[in-house]
């Protein structure tokens, strides 16, 4: 008998009042998957991840995971998750050590079983040289290191993390990625986080976007990167819209939106023409051709649904 | 045993941050004795009381019940702090679930206030006389007053999101609750309206119980009293069950947005 998907939800929504939060989510994860869920602020990223962890009912659709439903099942629900939210939740009170083996007992362990995860915990997130000393005399990036020690102590089969590296330097957040990817490569553990730095979200099976409580995009990043164009081209100046449009009907744009300083124009097909009419385009203050990222992506789709890109006459 | 081994981890934590906030221990255990000694002195030389109790013997048990409802109601600003800065959502998503998370703060927030009351109990052979016996009884009725007073306390904070918010109501609270119970003064005394008020009031039969268990005359029955305390702790505990649900969390469903850091 397989397994049932670590996470399965269709339809799945949320309103606070008159807004609608998350419209309706519909996602299928496998095991051992890694699927970054991007959007603005206000996208429904938050809301997504509190139904899916027990925190919120739902208005709407239904969601399991590991095959038990998140409203019916809660406690079974619990028992699979490892949980980190924007917010940095170690004690500054208590030492590193002390809020671990709080975190353990929390997930139900109890005497060496409990003392004996902290340590495992302790090592793993390199947090040795810190475990006695009280939280609130760590740096930021320790916090957040313990954190992540906190959430992946008990092994959890889905870890569920809302922007687990907000804020911090590109050290702390390279050491998380480390942990987080040795979580996946040992235990397969699914993990399902939300990012406004896009580049963390490259490695993941696949990217969910979100826009205004809406998936407005959904797939593996390479093919959402290939639906926009073989390349991109970054245009500025006043002159920018005219050659967006001449390149379109040159046929050598796929897709042409508008970001705050200019046009992004993805291009198919040859690149000598595209240089040429670039080169004798006046008005033009900034012309680069670059490979195709996930911001583009981000901001094709969200921009296309939170806030409506101008059209670009043909 | 899972739920078990969560409501000891958050007894610990909760008594480990209480003792490392030494300040606000030592000034919730100051708080009783400076009614004791300063007011208690001075009503000493003028107050009249029924029996021909000295103040000082009368208020004993009152100032016992005062540092147990402070001590229990106040410790459950850590539920608001926690909610507040997120590790309450965490601790709502353990396996553990609502009911045990509120029974471990419940606990702890009765050991404080054992301990706040305790620590004027281990002084009643300086202002009464007093056997083991007696000691004993004080020691158990002291015990239901916390469990109470943290009850109540967790209710108050179940629904609030700010620690500035928690400590203006708890005051507006506990000060009725306090001075309409018949700790510090007798009740029979009061206007009819407000005698009525303290009849409503589950202090007032903490602190009769505190008065029988030192053999003072109470007011009501010592059944009455244990009835009404005991009552008091179940219903809100299983209120305060509700409020903690996390379905529950985010009240007239629509109010907030998870992420809003706006407070109630």
């Amino acid at each position: 008998m397989t397994e049932p998907p670590a996470i399965a939800c269709e339809g799945l929504g949320r309103d606070y009042g008159p807004i609608r939060a998350l419209d309706a989510l519909d996602l299928v994860v496998s095991r051992g998957s890694l699927v970054g869920v991007l959007g603005p602020n206000g996208a429904g990223k938050t809301t997504a991840m509190l139904l899916l962890a027990t925190l919120l009912a739902p208005d709407r659709g239904a969601a399991r995971i590991f095959g038990h439903d998140v409203t019916g099942d809660r406690a079974a629900v619990r028992r699979r998750l490892g949980l980190l939210f924007q917010e940095t939740s170690v004690d500054g009170l208590l030492t590193v050590r002390e809020n671990l083996l709080f975190a353990a007992r929390l997930a139900g362990m109890g005497g060496r079983l409990a003392r004996a995860a902290v340590a495992d915990a302790i090592e793993r997130g390199g947090l040795g040289a810190h475990s006695n000393r009280p939280a609130r005399e760590l740096s930021g990036g320790w916090r957040r290191l313990a954190d992540i020690a906190r959430a992946t102590l008990h092994r959890p089969d889905l870890l569920i993390l809302d922007e687990p590296t907000v804020g911090l330097d590109p050290e702390h957040r390279e050491m998380i990625w480390s942990i987080l990817d040795r979580e996946r490569r040992e235990h397969a553990t699914t993990i399902l986080f939300s990012t406004h730095y896009l580049t963390e979200a490259e490695p993941a099976d696949r990217v969910v976007l979100l826009a205004a409580g809406r998936v407005v995009a959904q797939d593996a990043p390479d093919r959402l990167r290939a639906g926009l164009g073989e390349e991109m081209a970054d245009i500025d100046g006043p002159g920018a819209e005219r050659l967006a449009r001449a390149l379109r009907g040159l046929g050598a744009a796929r897709t042409i939106f508008r970001t705050g300083r200019g046009f992004r124009v993805g291009l198919v097909g040859p690149r000598e023409p595209v240089v040429e009419l670039a080169g004798g385009a006046p008005d033009v203050t900034r012309f680069a051709l670059r490979p195709v990222s996930l911001e583009d992506v981000y901001f094709a789709s969200t921009r296309g649904a939170d806030e409506p890109a101008e059209p670009v006459p043909a | 045993m899972s739920a078990w081994s969560a409501v000891y981890g958050i007894v610990a934590r909760d008594l480990t941050r209480t003792t490392r906030q030494t300040s606000r221990l030592l000034g919730g255990i100051a708080r009783p004795f400076m009614w004791l000694l300063l007011v208690g002195t001075g009503y000493n030389a003028i107050a009249r009381l029924e029996g021909g109790l000295p103040y000082q013997v009368y208020v004993f048990p009152g100032v016992i019940a005062m540092a147990a409802l402070f001590g229990g109601t106040l410790t459950a600003v850590s539920t608001v702090y926690d909610r507040e800065f997120g590790m309450l959502r965490l601790m709502l998503a353990s396996p553990a679930g609502p009911a045990a998370v509120l029974l471990g703060r419940v606990l702890a927030a009765s050991m404080v206030g054992i301990l706040q009351g305790g620590v004027v109990l281990a002084v009643a052979p300086l202002v009464l006389p007093v056997t083991g016996e007696r000691w004993l009884l004080a020691l158990g009725a002291l015990a239901a007053v916390a469990g109470m007073s943290a009850t109540l306390g967790l209710l108050v904070a179940a629904r609030l999101r700010s620690v500035e918010n928690f400590a203006g109501i708890i005051n507006v609270i506990l000060f009725p609750l306090l001075f309409l119970s018949g700790a510090l003064y007798p009740t029979g005394g009061m206007p009819p309206a407000l005698r009525a008020v303290a009849r409503v009031n589950p202090v007032t039969y903490g602190v009769d119980l505190l008065r029988h268990a030192f053999g003072q005359p109470g007011e009501f029955a010592l059944p009455t009293d244990l009835a009404v305390v005991l009552g008091v702790m179940i219903v809100g505990f299983a209120a305060g069950t509700l409020l903690f649900d996390p379905e529950q969390r985010f009240t007239a469903r629509g109010a907030r947005r998870p992420s809003d850091p706006a407070s109630a």
